[in-house]
C-alpha cells in the first residue's frame, strides 16, 4: 500500500481495520480524546475512535436520543445499533459530555446480549473537569486503572509498564508525524488540503500506529515533493465541535478558503502534544498528560490556555480569519463563543459561526456563509 | 393599493420594471449589470457609470438560466440594449451560478451591503435584509464593504415566503398586509410560532376564535420583528441601520422592528428588493476598473 492510499483509509470500516480483525485481532471503539489510546495498545488491541461521519439515517438512535440533541453523538449510536461497529470488541467511553456518556448508558441495553454472551468491554472512564487540583490527577490516575484492568481483562494481556512505556514512544512519534504533517500547511502554497489533512488524521484513528506512522512518513515526503498549488484565496483556521467529515472541509475548500490549521479533536487535538512519561510512576504520568493538554472546553479552567492556542496557530499558521463550527446542542462548544468572540474581534481576526449538524442538509446554505466569509476577508483586493 | 387577487394569488407581489428618463443614451458608455436571483424573486439591473440606468424585478421561475435572462431581457425592454452590451455583469443570490451571461459570482451578502450603501448612502452600518427565504444581519463600512455577518437558520420562518403564505391564508393581498396590520385598536400578543408552518395553523385558530384578519397580521407581523430583532441583536446594531430586501416594502414588519429596536430604519424611494442586484451591477463596475487597471499596467 502506497501512502498515497493512506487518505483511502478513512472510511469507517477501513482497509487497515479488516486486516487487523482478519489477524483475528481485538478492536476496542473509543468515544471522546480523553480515552489514552497507549492503554489500548498496550494491551494488543486496535483503538478505533468511534465516529458517525457519513450517517444519511439516525432515526434508530432517536428513539434513544433526543432529536434535541447532539446529532454527532446520535450518529455514533446509530452505527452501534445498526452492526456498522460490529467489528469491535468493546467501548472505552470518557466523558468527554454528557451525550457521549449517554452512548455508553445506552449502550449497556441495547448491546446487552454482546456484552453478556460475547464479552464485550463496555468501560467508563470519569475524566475531572479541572485540571489543578489536589484531587483531580488522582482520581483521574484511578479511572485509568480501572480501564486498564478492563482491557487487561478482554485482551488476556497484562499491560506493563515497559509495554506502556513502548506505547507511549510509538505514540509520541505518531505525535511528532502528524505535527511534521501539519508544520507542511505553514507554506504560503500548502501542498495539503485541510480536508486532506482530516482523512489523515482519521486514518490514524484506525490504524496501528506503527503501521500508520510508516505510512505517513512516506506521505511526507511525497507531499514535500508535489508541485504547490496556487496560493489560497485565504487561510482559514477551524475551531469547535468535533468534525469527523471530510465533506465539510470540503464545502468550505471548494469556496477557495484553505483550511491550514485547527483546534478540534478529530484534528490537531487528537495526538499532538507529547506524552511524557515518568518512570517512576508510569499511570500517574500518562493521567497528567492527558488531563494537561489543551483539548476543549470541557476542562473548566482552560479557556484562556485555549485563546493562547488559538492565537499562536493564527500566527504559525498566517491564518486570515477563523471558523468556528458548533455542533447544533454541542454543550461543550455552545456557549464558548461567549469567551473567546470578543478577543478575536479585538486582535482584528475575522471570525465565522458555523452550526453543524452530523447529517449534512445544508450545503447550499454553509457554502453562502463561507463565499460571503472569504469575500468579506478578501475585500481589500476588490 | 393592489385590487381584489384571487384567494390563491394573494401572495403574488407585482413585477416591475423601469428605465432612468434621466438617462438619455447609454452608448458609448461603462455599462456593467447585476443579477439577483433569489429564492423567490429575480432582480436585473443595468448601471450606468455607477448610476441606476434600467431595471426588472420579478418571480424567479423553475428555471434559474430562464429567470436570469427574462428579467435581463425585460430591464433591458425600450434601451436598445443586447445581454453582449454590459462590459461586465456580477451574478448574485442563491442561483447567482445559474447567470449564463455573468462574468463573475459574488454572494448576496457582498452584494446587499453594497446595494444598501448605494440605496441609503454611506451612513449605514447596520443591514437587515429581509429575503424570500432568508434573513441576514450584515454589518458594513462606509464603502459599503460587509465587516461582519450573520445569517438565520436553516428555515423560512419570519422571511418573505412565510409572509406570502399567510397572505393566500387570509386572503389578503400580499402588499396591503403592512397597513392592514395597523387597523386595529391595540397590538395583540405575537402570534407564539414563526415557523411557517406552524403559524399557518395558529393563525386558523385565532380566525376561529374570532380574531379579525387585522389582528392576526398584526400578530404575524409583530412575531416576524421580534424574530429577526433577536438575529439583530446578535451581531449588534449600529447606526444608521437600513432594511434591503422584499419585507422591507411592508411596513406592519418595519415599524415593529423599529420599536422593538428603539432604532428608526432609513428610508428611501428606491425599491429595497433591488439592493442586491444594484450591489452586484456596483462590484461589476469595480472589477471591471480593477481588469482594465491590470491591463494598463502590463
Amino acid at each position: 500500500m502506497g501512502s498515497e492510499t493512506l487518505l483511502n483509509e478513512n472510511a469507517i470500516k477501513s482497509p487497515a481495520v479488516k486486516a487487523w480483525k482478519e489477524k483475528g485481532g481485538k478492536a476496542i471503539g473509543t468515544i471522546c480524546c480523553h480515552v489514552p489510546e497507549e492503554l489500548i495498545d498496550a494491551a494488543g488491541m486496535l483503538p478505533v475512535r468511534l465516529r458517525g461521519t457519513g450517517c444519511t439515517d439516525d432515526s434508530e438512535a432517536e428513539a434513544w436520543m433526543s432529536p434535541f440533541s447532539c446529532s454527532f453523538a446520535r450518529a455514533q449510536f446509530e452505527y452501534l445499533l445498526n452492526g456498522t461497529y460490529d467489528f469491535l470488541n468493546g467501548i472505552a467511553t470518557s466523558d468527554g459530555c454528557l451525550l457521549a456518556g449517554r452512548i455508553h448508558d445506552n449502550w449497556k441495553y441495547a448491546g446487552k446480549e454482546k456484552i453478556e454472551k460475547e464479552g464485550f468491554m463496555l468501560s467508563m472512564t470519569s475524566t475531572p473537569r479541572i485540571v489543578e487540583s489536589r484531587h483531580t490527577m488522582g482520581y483521574y490516575k484511578e479511572e485509568l486503572e480501572a480501564l486498564k484492568a478492563d482491557l487487561e481483562r478482554v485482551s488476556g494481556e497484562k499491560i506493563t509498564d515497559e509495554k506502556l512505556k513502548a506505547s507511549a514512544r510509538k505514540y509520541n512519534e505518531t505525535r511528532a508525524l502528524i505535527r511534521e504533517m501539519y508544520e507542511l500547511r505553514k507554506a504560503p502554497q500548502p501542498a495539503i488540503s485541510g480536508t486532506e489533512a482530516l482523512e489523515l488524521t482519521l486514518a490514524a484513528m484506525s490504524m496501528e500506529k506503527g503501521e500508520f506512522n510508516k505510512k505517513i512518513r512516506a506521505f511526507i515526503g511525497e507531499a514535500k515533493n508535489r508541485k504547490p498549488p496556487a496560493a489560497p484565496r485565504v487561510r482559514l483556521m477551524i475551531i469547535g465541535s468535533a468534525i469527523d467529515d471530510p465533506a465539510f472541509l470540503k464545502i468550505i475548500e471548494d469556496k477557495g478558503g484553505l483550511v491550514v490549521t485547527d483546534v478540534q479533536c478529530f484534528g490537531s487535538r487528537y495526538l499532538w502534544e507529547p506524552v511524557a512519561i515518568d518512570d517512576s510512576d508510569v499511570m500517574g504520568s500518562l493521567a497528567k498528560s492527558y488531563l494537561e493538554r489543551p483539548v476543549c472546553p470541557r476542562i473548566l479552567d482552560i479557556h484562556d490556555e485555549l485563546y493562547k492556542l488559538y492565537m499562536d496557530m493564527v500566527k504559525d499558521y498566517a491564518v486570515d480569519g477563523v471558523i468556528y463550527v458548533r455542533m447544533k446542542y454541542c454543550e461543550i462548544w455552545g456557549g464558548e463563543s461567549l469567551l473567546f468572540e470578543s478577543k478575536f474581534k479585538e486582535a482584528g481576526i475575522p471570525l465565522l459561526t458555523l452550526e453543524r449538524e452530523e447529517i449534512m442538509t445544508n450545503e447550499g446554505q454553509l457554502a453562502v456563509r463561507v463565499e460571503a466569509f472569504i469575500e468579506m476577508i478578501e475585500k481589500e483586493d476588490r | 393599493m393592489s385590487g381584489p387577487a384571487e384567494k390563491s394569488d394573494c401572495w403574488r407581489w407585482e413585477e416591475s420594471r423601469y428605465t432612468n428618463p434621466g438617462i438619455s443614451d447609454w452608448r458609448g458608455r461603462t455599462v456593467t449589470a447585476g443579477v439577483d436571483i433569489g429564492s423567490t424573486s429575480t432582480q436585473a439591473v443595468i448601471m450606468i457609470g455607477g448610476e441606476l440606468y434600467a431595471y426588472a424585478s420579478m418571480r424567479t421561475g423553475a428555471n434559474s438560466p430562464d429567470s436570469a435572462r427574462s428579467a435581463m431581457s425585460w430591464a433591458m425592454e425600450g434601451t436598445g440594449m443586447a445581454e453582449s452590451d454590459p462590459a461586465f455583469t456580477v451574478g448574485t443570490g442563491y442561483g447567482r451560478v445559474n447567470v449564463p451571461f455573468a462574468n463573475k459570482t459574488i454572494t448576496e451578502i457582498s452584494c446587499h451591503a453594497r446595494g444598501a450603501n448605494f440605496i441609503y448612502g454611506p451612513t449605514v452600518r447596520t443591514i437587515l435584509d429581509m429575503g424570500g427565504q432568508d434573513c441576514k444581519a450584515i454589518h458594513c463600512d462606509e464603502k459599503g464593504a460587509v465587516t461582519s455577518f450573520m445569517m438565520n437558520d436553516k428555515c423560512a420562518a419570519g422571511t418573505g415566503r412565510g409572509m406570502e403564505v399567510i397572505a393566500n391564508l387570509l386572503s389578503v393581498h400580499v402588499e396591503d398586509i403592512g397597513d392592514l396590520s395597523f387597523k386595529i385598536d391595540e397590538e395583540p400578543p405575537m402570534v407564539s410560532s414563526i415557523c411557517v408552518i406552524f403559524a399557518k395553523t395558529e393563525a386558523t385558530n385565532l380566525i376561529r376564535q374570532g380574531w379579525t384578519k387585522e389582528k392576526v397580521l398584526a400578530a404575524y407581523c409583530h412575531a416576524m420583528a421580534y424574530r429577526v430583532v433577536k438575529l439583530l441583536e446578535r451581531n449588534e446594531v449600529q447606526e444608521d441601520f437600513a432594511i434591503t430586501g422584499g419585507i422591507a416594502k411592508n411596513k406592519g414588519v418595519v415599524k415593529r422592528i423599529e420599536k422593538l429596536l428603539g432604532i428608526e430604519a432609513l428610508a428611501t424611494e428606491h425599491d429595497t428588493q433591488l439592493a442586491g442586484a444594484i450591489g452586484a451591477a456596483l462590484i461589476a463596475r469595480d472589477l471591471l476598473t480593477r481588469a482594465k487597471k491590470k491591463e494598463e499596467a502590463q
